[in-house]
């Protein structure tokens, strides 16, 4: 018979104001294998802890029932309790009676009290068939894949490669700098956005440690924390960027205009172009799909003009592959597309309706009109703009629910912008609330109002044209009136969505998204940067809407846990992990469909059946990959697979305890 | 225009006038730009239980907006029982209170005042109170008192001092009441 201590707490009131912990300490006492049983205040205190590795020694203890909080929150600490106690850590079982007993049963503390009982039984029953397990080590490659060059990849890489660690940082685009590269002025100090974007840029493009890759897509990411072998596709950009200098005569000489979209299609460039002045790398690509030479098959003009012979026709999408410690995604957002749902608004019908993207372009001195703001109709000068603000957010009927928690405040800075740059100018603002939590954000606010910014607290209801003007129609819910103003030009602040190849990267690094498409982040408060897949971490507005501050914060906590991972060149992991019994598998691998991780292989085995060698194929789990998360034990049907903590053994006997059979 | 009309229809903002909001600063409400419309000043003002329509914050919001006829055709201003609890509670201190002083001021240059108020204009030229009980003689008679109160309406020059000021000020500009050189007991039935 085991010897098993239970220790209940009363987590101040949280346990103790509803559940009757004395009675349960009394009544838990006489469960089979209890020979000890107390309470305190706070378990997880100093002086609790003291009183589980004390405990231990003086009753001989050999489990340990710790019955408190979640799992999440403490078990690691009365682990270590366990394991200072003189046992090993995994010789402890938590009752979770907070959360799932005296939160959600304040208002019958006597039935609290009995379920806390059963609670703790459960954990008792589990505990009498515990194991000790044992942590694993495993070999870490210190080098690190960034995926996205917007300004989470930027700032992460930077970080990562000054600790010393090698990065490799892959963009998707020619050019690394994000939306943020596009931005004119940011809130709320209004600082340039490419004055301290451009020269991390460059900073990160010519950092010894950084590899940079743009045009390039990762296709796979294969293996586990410490040990990933990712394939990326380079695609063809024509341009052989060792003899390549930058020199622009290409693009002076190309014959195809294309809208570019770095400025929303505002402006024109051409086939092989460089996306924006101050792109990174600085030299150009080919667009084939514009291309007058991939299109028609003659052209040649770049190439005849190239000094340096860097155009290269036969260029051909390479696959590169690289061996990480880890993963960090930074994909970034982009825009929510109001033009096809708001038919209020027009349906994207009217050229005087813009974006806020746009505006930020239009506003830009490196933008398609220089700085100027104008109309996109007529190219005059508006001098009432009305801004619209949840377009696509706080819209649950077509949008998204969430709010994009960026727009109050570049609308507010935009209409700082209109009401600077185009006098008598007059600036009406639509909006449902204003919200301006952060630092130096309200005064901001409270800026653009003194600055005469009119806010109108309702939405719109519909935009129509009139002559020259747009007919914003709305309500003054403070005034208790509909109102409508003659605009020369709206802008709609549009909701923050995920990047469109979010789904694919999802895919392909084997995480989560939540129900709009970000990426899950492991745990909302405490784990905000890793993700569910060990190894694999998120940065910036993939994970949900930010601004730029949040942004690179969030980047550099990214970054500081990626060192934290690669500081050591081996690594624990959890012993919480799926086992194979080959004896009992048929084969039939059910496990590996099942498997979220992709930690279920197929291996073939060699055994003597009644004297003869034969071969066979059995599952196998790399314990590296498996989070343990036993949807292969579960789908097993030959019962071969048991998790390491959590074996079907164990479990019945909990069912059997808290049915009380 | 009734007041049945001046609570319904769509505001054109576009036909607002942005300059009411600089002729309010001007005239006393100079923190007019500071409201964030959190309503405390609606909380604390009687005229919002009296149920007027332009109260306090509404009515900064509402020059803000340059609405100049919707406020003058309404007469909720003159409501303003000048208690001064907007003033006290307001976070922001834009002194709410000074916002209606100012709108009245606003109001009267447009002669779109209330018959009420032109007799209280008089009265206060005429007697130095702007509500003044004429018949209340007999009653300060019976408990003791001088049935003129020691005020302006027993001195003579006191009144002559408080009229030198008044044809002075912005309101003779406007010839709303007639300003002779007449004393009390002229005008009133004191």
């Amino acid at each position: 018979m085991h010897r098993i201590g239970v220790f209940v707490c009363w987590c101040g009131s949280n346990i103790g104001g509803v559940v009757d912990v004395p009675r349960v300490v009394r009544e838990v006492a006489k469960l089979p294998g209890v020979v000890y049983s107390t309470d305190y205040k706070y378990m997880c205190s100093e002086p609790g802890q003291g009183m589980i590795i004390r405990a231990i020694r003086e009753h001989r203890l050999d489990r340990v029932v710790v019955a408190s909080c979640s799992p999440r929150l403490h078990e690691d600490t009365f682990r270590k309790a366990v394991l200072l106690g003189g046992l090993n850590p995994y010789l402890l079982e938590m009752a979770n009676i907070r959360e799932h007993c005296s939160w959600v049963h304040q208002n019958d503390p006597e039935k609290a009290s009995e379920k806390a009982v059963a609670i703790i039984r459960r954990a008792v029953a589990k505990a009498a068939r515990l194991e000790p397990l044992v942590q694993k080590r495993i070999p870490v490659t210190r080098r690190v894949l960034v995926v996205g060059g917007g300004i989470a990849g930027i700032q992460a890489a930077l970080d990562i490669a000054e600790a010393g660690y090698d990065v490799v940082l892959a963009e998707k685009q020619p050019t690394i700098g994000g939306k943020m590269v596009l931005l004119d002025k940011t809130f709320p100090t209004l600082d340039c956005s490419a004055c301290i974007s451009t020269p991390k840029m460059v900073s990160v493009a010519r950092h010894p440690n950084v590899l940079l890759l743009t045009c390039a897509e990762v296709e796979e990411i294969r293996g586990f924390v410490g040990n990933f072998n990712v394939t990326v596709r380079l695609k063809a950009i024509s341009v052989d960027y060792d003899k390549c200098t930058g020199c622009g005569t290409c693009w002076e000489k190309c014959p195809t205009k294309v809208p570019n979209e770095f400025d929303l299609g505002m402006s024109y460039r051409k086939a092989i172009y460089l996306p924006f002045a101050q792109a990174m790398p600085n030299k150009p690509v080919i667009d084939r799909e514009h291309c007058r030479f991939f299109t028609q098959g003659k052209c040649r003009v770049c190439e005849k003009v190239c000094p340096a012979q860097a155009i290269n026709y036969a260029d051909q999408d390479k696959f590169v592959t690289l061996q990480v410690g880890a993963v960090l995604l930074a994909t970034g957002y982009e825009l929510f597309d109001w033009a096809s749902v708001y038919g209020e608004y027009g349906y994207g019908r009217y050229p005087d309706v813009i974006t806020g993207l746009h505006f930020e372009r239009m506003v830009n001195a490196g933008g398609p009109t220089g700085g100027k703001i104008v109309r996109p109709s007529d190219g005059t000068e508006p001098k009432t703009v009305v801004f619209v603000q949840c377009v696509g957010s706080r819209d649950e009927a077509k949008g998204k629910e969430y709010c994009s928690r960026v727009c109050c405040m570049y609308t507010a800075k935009q209409a700082h912008q209109v009401l600077e740059k185009i006098p008598g100018a007059e600036v009406y603002v639509f909006y449902i609330d204003v919200r301006c939590a952060g630092k130096g954000y309200e005064e901001f606010y409270l800026r653009a109002l003194h600055e005469g910014a009119q806010y109108i607290r309702g939405r719109v209801s519909k935009i129509y044209p009139e002559e020259k003007k747009l007919i914003v129609k709305g309500a003054d819910t403070l005034l208790g009136r509909p109102v409508e103003v003659a605009a020369d030009l709206v802008v709609l602040a549009t909701a923050m969505i995920p990047s469109q190849d979010a789904a694919k990267v999802a895919r392909v690094a084997g995480i989560s998204a939540d129900r709009d498409g970000f990426f899950l982040e492991a745990h909302p408060k405490l784990r905000p940067v890793e993700t569910n897949t060990a190894g694999i971490f998120l940065a910036g507005t993939c994970q949900g809407p930010k601004d730029i501050p949040d942004t690179v914060a969030h980047a550099g906590a990214a970054a500081a846990k990626i060192c934290t991972l690669l500081a050591r060149p081996e690594m624990t992991i959890e012993p919480v992990a799926a086992e194979v019994n080959q004896k009992l598998c048929t084969g039939c691998l059910l496990c590996r469909d099942v498997c979220p991780y992709r930690a279920v292989e197929a291996k073939e085995i060699e055994e003597k059946k009644n004297g003869v060698l034969q071969r066979r194929v059995v599952a196998e789990v790399n314990s590296g990959l498996c989070q343990g998360c036993g949807a292969c034990a579960a789908g097993c049907r030959s019962g071969a697979i048991d998790l390491k903590g959590f074996t079907n053994e164990q479990l019945a006997a909990e069912v059997a305890a808290l049915c009380g059979w | 225009m009734s007041e049945m009309q001046a609570v319904t229809g769509v505001v054109n903002l576009s036909a607002g006038d942005p300059a009411l909001a600089g002729e309010i600063r001007e005239l006393g409400g100079a923190e007019l730009l500071e409201c964030i419309q959190c309503a405390k000043c609606a909380a604390a003002c009687p005229m919002v239980l009296a149920g007027f329509s332009f109260f306090n914050k509404k009515v900064i919001h509402a020059i803000l907006l340059g609405l100049r006829e919707e406020l003058l055709d309404d007469s909720s201003i003159w409501a303003c029982q000048s208690c001064n609890r907007c003033t006290e509670v307001c976070p922001r201190e834009v002194n709410p209170f000074e916002v209606v002083q100012a709108m009245r001021r606003v109001a009267i240059r447009e002669f779109a005042l209330p018959t009420l108020s032109v007799e209280g204009l008089k009265s206060l030229y005429d007697t130095g109170h702007a509500v003044y009980l004429a018949g209340a003689g007999n009653t300060r008679a019976k408990v003791g008192l001088p049935e003129k109160p020691p005020s302006t309406v027993a001195s003579k020059k006191a009144l002559q001092e408080l009229q030198t000021i008044i044809r002075n000020s912005a309101l003779a500009d406007l010839g709303i009441i007639p300003m002779g050189e007449t004393g009390v007991s002229e005008t009133c039935e004191v």
